[in-house]
């Protein structure tokens, strides 16, 4: 007799909604991770500095009220924040949802154009995010069968959503989601901050620039929600204490500071897991948040096939963002911003070009000399204030290695890339964090510091995602399913892909 | 009107698919007429005499695309065609050895293990991958793409018969095909090979005439469509044409003639006629017009419809779409006259491999920065070139003891960059032979002594190739092949069908599926879509069909 | 421009190849790997009966090697590999199949247990690609051995007493068995003609004082070099299975559904479900009891051999085709390998081959009844016995 009827490997946000969503089907689940705190990337941080993830805008709500968290909570109510493109000259421009303004209130000239381009790409999202929230289509044996059958119509209904659209549109849309986003944002803007924001919003976190076909996928799915930005009340910590919280109510044993060294299995089939400190937890499911190349590592290759092996090593994820958190000396307003704007979400993202010569260094495994930044100004428990930076990119295969001194040639990249707007800043700074790749992938186990830890790119997406053959979370022997960010449809804080698979392993095993 | 000036069809633009167009049309009893802008036919398959003695195939320059149902129901070898395949390739390395591509595929495996034993291991995978998805593919392209929100009976049986292909491969392999066709070169030959000289040798034809870098996804698809052609069932060989490559229009031609029809040289369309949404005929350049019911524009997409129709006769979504028709300039030609055979240092005597395409690309990386400068509006500092010597195998090419050399650059962008300004007007004399300066430095690590050789030498960049033969912005395939412009989605969704929103007008070049290269199914296609659609009995003849 | 040819085209010489010129007549060369190697030396009747007879060295130097050494070797093979491997001894050779995720064979091959954790893997396939991937996560050095080891076939009767004339023991050498002669020569006794014989391993440089030796001592037990043709006689009597004639690698394969399962061509006894996982294990399971075609061996009336014909059931439809059919000279049957479709196998009654002739510059066309047959065509007592005999 198993100890639980299912065990969570990893308790990121995948992990706690894959476990708690099992919880509230009246599973005994057992949630372990290797960390004193739970939350995984999103909660992670450096000696009390800023989190790595510092915003929300991609977390679903489906996947929130699957494992009894009302997305109205007032820890998810927070304030949406609006987004400034930082300009030399001083004239930042602010995107709000109704459109584009100068800072100085007045409405930019490409505000409708960006809207309907926005709008357009939100109306796309909302279809992608159907295929989202179930298991990627293709790989159901048979029509005839019942999970077949459920597939057919949910195809069926994102035929009918196509349709809906008008021929046109339709049209379109088979057109634009294979499309690069320099094309389709320059197709409608002009070169500038307005298009570079777009650019921007369609990179974070991948290894690709905006001429990448596929890119415009990238910038949907992130606008799959609304693309609405907010700031959880009491910092990502909040809400990943609140999916604590759920999991906890759902019967979940969290188990904090313990790692797993091995996936036990008999005969096949999982039996359990042993931990780096000895001890064995046995269970006939095992949910791995772990990305897929490690999963293998801990049953070993030899009950896997091998064509399964050589498409999990071949898995692109090079992580591209670093973290940049630069301590502010106090709580002054930053120069060169006016002070309404001081809380939103700041982007330096001058043009489509700058962004793409921003990605041409990582090609070739170095630093952007000019990055792409996106910036909150927050303030940590201990009451001090920082600029929380994303730079990219920052490859995690840099040339070299990310040594000390490349650490403090990209922060000070950072200050001086972001001075360009907020002159002066230099002197603002009482100290930084720089948090690379490395760090990230050996925090969290996120492979090459990947947010995603796969690459968005199309040929690792849907049905490919993490590889071919394994879209439907199981992996292997019978009771191993994939949890993770590596699979369909993705990481960011957004926890689909571990309610998918929390799913997938009650169809499999009710 | 006399009977003199009207035809059941007028076709503008005599490149090889607007002559295959005719001469299927003329083969099926219309009265067919093609007009020609330049004093010359073939569009982009020319052969040109530039200097005295010399034959240069001055713009495409190898073939193996060309259907051979299009050969075989043209009769094309009656009226003239030869192609003579070519062996191998080889890329030099700048520290005097090559990595030598033979079509003997001992010779190659040995050739390849002499670089990694690893990669001779992996090359069968590898091309056993690339060789199912020419199997894939090739059906589709001389058929319809079917258009995904039609309800028409023929879309759903296209769509129907492409589910059924893409079902008979088995869910694996169907996964399989979906990686191929959205990653890119530089990806897919990291998962197979590790020597950075096989795969940069591997990655040419994933770039060749593209606005994409070896690390761009799509890229895999772009080296398939250079390698589902086929000669004389040899897939993914390519040859010559003997004569140069304008015998194909010129073999075209002959046959159009001997059917009945007419071409009209020396004087391009100005205006495509058409009244209450129906084509009335073309008026030419020189004054002249003629009534057609049908017209089928051999142009690419943008000169059709941008620079040849009153915008007011079309709605303006469909001239948005056009006008965001990705087209882009990437590639330059040298043709070069050389007095005798250029010297290949590092190539063993009597090697055969001389005979096929020749690189000195090292790697994948240099590849992708050559794409950077570009992106920038600069000719790349350095080049993929693809060089061939066709005399060695065509007699017909050069005078007796001198060559033809053939060189095609890429990258190098419509609208140059100088002091900071992109515009196409930058490209003059000067920049041009700055440009050439490059690409024979390029050449220089191949064959040291290139300079030396030179009788004559033309260089083309993409201005040129526009002016002359008429291609937006330079672009060899008549628009990026990406997969938002391919398939139902080329020229532009919702008119991937050869018919165009003007009754009676059609597209038959390389704008429209399935794209460019000198392959004559765009042509085969928009005919079998006129005869369908504009007269009663409907049914085009022939293999083709 | 020249009229030369390119030096670098073409077959390349064996380690054998000086030797084996000496001995052609025929000048009938193949391609083997790359390799110039004789399908005919001499006559191919002359050569079968000094395999069947007397003795018969074939070189097998082509044929692909592996050595695959370190700690988890073992373990990475029983992966690899639908058959046990742990169940191979040290100084044993076994035979074993290998197949794809899809449980389809990539190839089958002979691994000789050298010592512990250290095999060595034969097959006609290269497949250094294939086992690199497959040793990955698993502590294993991989080792193309290909152009090193030179391999040299001693066939029939009398081979025992060749290698006894030639000074070289192996009277303890049971069938599968191996034996390390000196550092750098190997014995086993195995083959591919279902008689008795030997194959020798040596080093590629030392491989014609190894024929030297073996000449010397069979000049008085008939011994006679040979080439395929003959070889290929002998292996369909024996039964045995060719790569790419009578099952298609899948890895070689455009059309993935032309490959086929071991239980598609009667391998099933080398699959064990019971030894843990397996590449292909968990879709053979469910594949087992759903083959869907048969290799079959066939006695065909007629004496026309029946290579490439097509089968036919009751009704005349076509439900195969022959892989392999040739007369057998010492049978005296006119034998064949065929794959026929299901449920057609099974039945297996009333099929008949479509065999075409060509006599006098006509084609014709006959219909031969096709009787099963379920053992091997021709499996000698002798092959078997040890110590062996001498004639």
């Amino acid at each position: 007799m198993s100890q639980f009827d299912a065990i969570v490997i990893g308790g990121g946000v995948n992990g706690l909604i894959a476990g708690t969503l099992l919880g509230r089907r009246g599973k005994n689940v057992c949630i372990i991770e290797k960390s004193t705190r739970f939350g995984g990337m999103a909660s992670y941080s450096v000696d009390g500095g800023p989190t790595l993830a510092h915003s929300l805008y991609n977390l679903s709500p489906r996947a929130l009220s699957d494992i009894g968290i009302d997305p109205q909570h007032p820890v998810l109510s927070g304030k949406p924040v609006s987004t400034v493109s930082l300009s030399e000259d001083g004239r930042h421009i602010v995107f709000k949802n109704d459109g584009v303004y100068w800072s100085d209130g007045t409405k930019h000239p490409e505000s409708s154009a960006w809207s309907d381009l926005t709008q357009r790409l939100i109306t796309y999202g909302s279809l992608l995010r159907q295929l989202a929230e179930a298991p990627a289509p293709g790989g159901q044996k048979t029509v005839l069968s019942r999970g077949g059958l459920n597939e057919f119509l949910r195809l069926a209904k994102l035929g009918i959503g196509l349709k809906k659209l008008g021929k046109s549109e339709m049209r379109r849309f088979l057109q634009v989601v294979l499309s690069n986003v320099h094309d389709i944002i320059l197709d409608d803007l002009p070169e500038g901050p307005v298009a570079g924001l777009l650019a921007a919003d369609a990179i974070w976190g991948s290894a690709t620039g905006p001429r990448s076909p596929g890119t415009v996928f990238n910038l949907i799915y992130r606008l799959g929600h609304g693309g609405i930005i907010t700031q959880p009340a009491g910092g990502m910590s909040a809400l990943t204490d609140l999916m604590v919280e759920a999991a906890q109510k759902a019967g979940c044993v969290l188990m904090p500071k313990t790692e797993a060294s091995r996936i036990l299995l008999d005969n096949d089939t999982v039996s359990g897991v042993e931990t780096t400190d000895g001890r064995t937890i046995t269970a006939p499911i095992v949910l791995s948040n772990l990305a897929p190349k490690i999963t293998s590592q801990m049953t070993g290759p030899s009950v896997f096939d091998i064509e399964t092996i050589r498409r999990v090593r071949n898995i692109r994820a090079c992580g591209t963002a670093a973290k940049v958190n630069l301590r502010l000396k106090d709580n002054s307003p930053l120069p060169g911003l006016p002070e309404q704007l001081a809380n939103e979400r700041l982007i330096f993202a001058p043009s489509v070009e700058y962004v793409e010569a921003a990605f041409n260094p990582a090609k070739y495994r170095q630093m952007s000399k000019a990055p792409v930044i996106e910036a909150f100004k927050v303030q940590t428990a201990d009451g001090a204030s920082w600029l929380s930076t994303i730079v990219q990119y920052a490859p995690s295969d840099l040339e070299g290695g990310w040594t000390e001194s490349a650490k403090e040639k990209l922060a000070q990249t950072t200050v001086e890339t972001l001075s360009r707007s907020l002159p002066g800043l230099g002197d603002h700074i009482s100290g930084k964090q720089v948090i690379t790749q490395d760090q990230i992938e050996s925090a969290t186990g996120a492979p090459g510091g990947h947010w995603h830890h796969a690459e968005m790119a199309l040929d690792q997406l849907l049905t490919l995602r993490p590889a071919n053959g394994m879209a439907r979370y199981s992996m292997g022997p019978k009771g191993l399913f994939q949890c993770g960010a590596a699979t369909h449809p993705g990481g960011d804080v957004m926890g689909l892909a571990g309610r998918n698979a929390a799913l997938a392993a009650l169809e499999a095993q009710p | 009107m006399t009977v003199e000036n009207r035809y059941d069809v007028i076709v503008a633009g005599a490149g090889h698919n607007g002559l295959t167009a005719a001469a299927y049309l003329a083969r099926a009893g219309m009265r067919v007429l093609v007009v020609e802008k330049n004093d010359w036919i073939g569009g982009a398959a020319v052969s040109r005499s530039l200097h005295e003695g010399w034959t240069y195939s001055n713009c495409s320059y190898v073939c193996s695309l060309l259907r051979r149902e299009i050969a075989r129901d043209l009769e094309l070898p009656k009226y003239g065609l030869q192609v003579i395949p070519y062996e191998g390739g080889a890329s030099f390395t700048r520290d005097a050895d090559y990595f030598a591509y033979y079509s003997d595929h001992n010779a190659l495996k040995r050739e390849m293990a002499r670089h990694s034993a690893k990669d001779a291991d992996a090359y069968r995978g590898y091309s056993q991958a690339i060789m199912r998805q020419c199997r894939f593919i090739r059906p589709f392209l001389l058929r319809d793409a079917p258009d995904p929100a039609s309800l028409h009976p023929r879309d759903l049986g296209e769509l129907a018969y492409l589910v059924k292909k893409a079902h008979g491969q088995g869910s694996r392999e169907l996964g399989e095909t979906l990686k191929f066709w959205t990653m890119s070169i530089g990806d897919f030959l990291d998962e197979h090979f590790e020597n950075d000289l096989i795969k940069a040798h591997l990655a040419g034809s994933g770039i060749i005439g593209t606005g994409l870098g070896v690390y761009s996804p799509g890229t895999a698809y772009v080296l398939l469509h250079h390698y589902m052609g086929d000669i004389d069932g040899g897939i993914g060989a390519w040859g010559f044409a003997r004569g140069g490559m304008g015998a194909i229009s010129n073999a075209i031609a002959a046959s159009f003639k001997d059917h009945g029809g007419t071409i009209h040289t020396g004087a391009g369309v100005e205006k495509i006629l058409s009244k209450d949404g129906r084509v009335e005929g073309v008026a030419l350049e020189d004054g002249k017009v003629f009534y057609a019911p049908v017209v089928a524009s051999n142009m690419d997409i943008k000169r059709t419809v941008l620079h040849h129709i009153d915008a007011a006769e079309l709605p303006d979504d469909f001239t948005k779409a056009v006008r965001n028709f990705k087209i882009r300039g990437s590639s330059a030609k040298l043709n070069i006259a050389l007095d005798r055979f250029p010297n290949f240092p590092a190539a063993p005597e009597h090697t055969s491999f001389l005979r096929g395409d020749l690189h000195v690309s090292q790697s994948l990386f240099e590849l992708e920065k050559a794409y950077d400068d570009w992106k920038v509006g600069r000719w790349s500092e350095k080049p993929y070139i693809d060089m061939l010597i066709p005399s060695q195998i065509d007699p017909t090419m050069a005078p007796t003891g001198a060559h033809m050399m053939t060189v095609f650059v890429q990258y190098a962008p419509y609208d140059l960059e100088v002091d900071g300004v992109r515009s196409a007007e930058n490209w003059n004399e000067k920049q041009r032979t700055a440009m050439a300066e490059t690409v024979l430095d390029q050449m220089s690590v191949a064959c040291p002594d290139i300079r030396e050789r030179v009788v004559h030498m033309e260089v083309r960049s993409p201005l040129e190739i526009e002016r002359e033969v008429g291609l937006t912005e330079g672009n060899i395939f008549q628009g990026e092949l990406t997969f938002d412009q391919l398939f139902f989605n080329r020229p532009v969704p919702g008119w991937s069908q050869y018919s165009l929103p003007i009754k009676g007008l059609y597209l038959c070049g390389s704008s429209a599926h399935p794209g460019g290269g000198v392959m004559g199914a765009p042509g085969a296609n928009a005919a079998r879509a006129i005869l369908r659609n504009e007269t009663r009995h409907g049914r085009m003849k022939g293999y083709a069909a | 421009m020249s009229i030369f040819t390119d030096p670098k085209l073409g077959l390349i010489p064996g380690p054998f190849h000086k030797k084996l010129e000496e001995q052609n007549r025929a000048q009938n060369w193949y391609d083997w790997a790359g390799y110039s190697a004789p399908g005919v030396l001499d006559s191919v009747e002359f050569e079968y009966f000094a395999l069947r007879n007397q003795a018969s060295l074939f070189d097998i130097s082509p044929m692909h090697k592996y050595r695959l050494t370190g700690p988890n070797t073992t373990a990475m093979l029983n992966r690899l590999m639908t058959r046990d491997v742990r169940k191979i001894g040290v100084g044993r050779v076994g035979y074993a199949i290998w197949c794809d995720e899809e449980g389809m064979v990539i190839d089958d091959g002979t691994l000789f247990h050298l010592g512990d954790n250290d095999w060595r893997l034969c097959c006609q396939e290269q497949m250094l690609t294939w086992l690199l991937d497959a040793a990955w996560g698993f502590d294993v050095s991989v080792v193309d051995e290909t152009h090193c080891v030179a391999g040299l076939s001693l066939q029939g009767p009398t081979s025992y007493a060749v290698l006894e004339a030639a000074g070289l023991d192996v009277s303890k050498l049971k069938p599968f068995d191996l034996s390390q002669i000196h550092h750098d020569l190997m014995i086993s006794r195995t083959g591919f003609t279902g008689d008795l014989g030997y194959e020798l391993w040596c080093d590629w440089d030392k491989a014609e004082a190894l024929w030297d030796r073996l000449w010397t001592g069979g000049a008085h037990q008939g011994l006679r070099a040979i080439g395929y043709e003959a070889v290929n006689l002998a292996r369909i009597e024996a039964g045995f299975l060719t790569a790419g004639v009578d099952f298609q690698p899948v890895h070689a394969t455009e059309r993935l559904h032309r490959g086929q399962t071991p239980f598609e061509l009667g391998l099933g006894r080398l699959v064990d479900f019971n030894k843990g996982h397996f590449n292909g294990r968990r879709e053979l399971l469910s594949k087992r009891e759903t083959p869907r075609s048969l290799l079959m061996r066939f006695d065909v009336e007629g004496f026309k051999p029946s290579e490439g014909s097509l089968i036919y059931n009751r009704r005349r439809k076509e439900v195969g085709h022959i892989t392999s059919g040739i007369w057998s000279p010492t049978a005296k049957r006119n034998i064949a390998l065929a794959h026929v479709r299901m449920p057609d196998a099974s039945r297996s009654s009333g099929l008949k081959a479509e065999i075409y002739t060509l006599q006098e510059g006509k084609w014709d066309t006959r219909m031969a009844r096709l009787t099963p047959v379920n053992k091997a065509f021709f499996a000698p007592p002798r092959a078997r016995a040890t110590p062996p005999a001498r004639t």
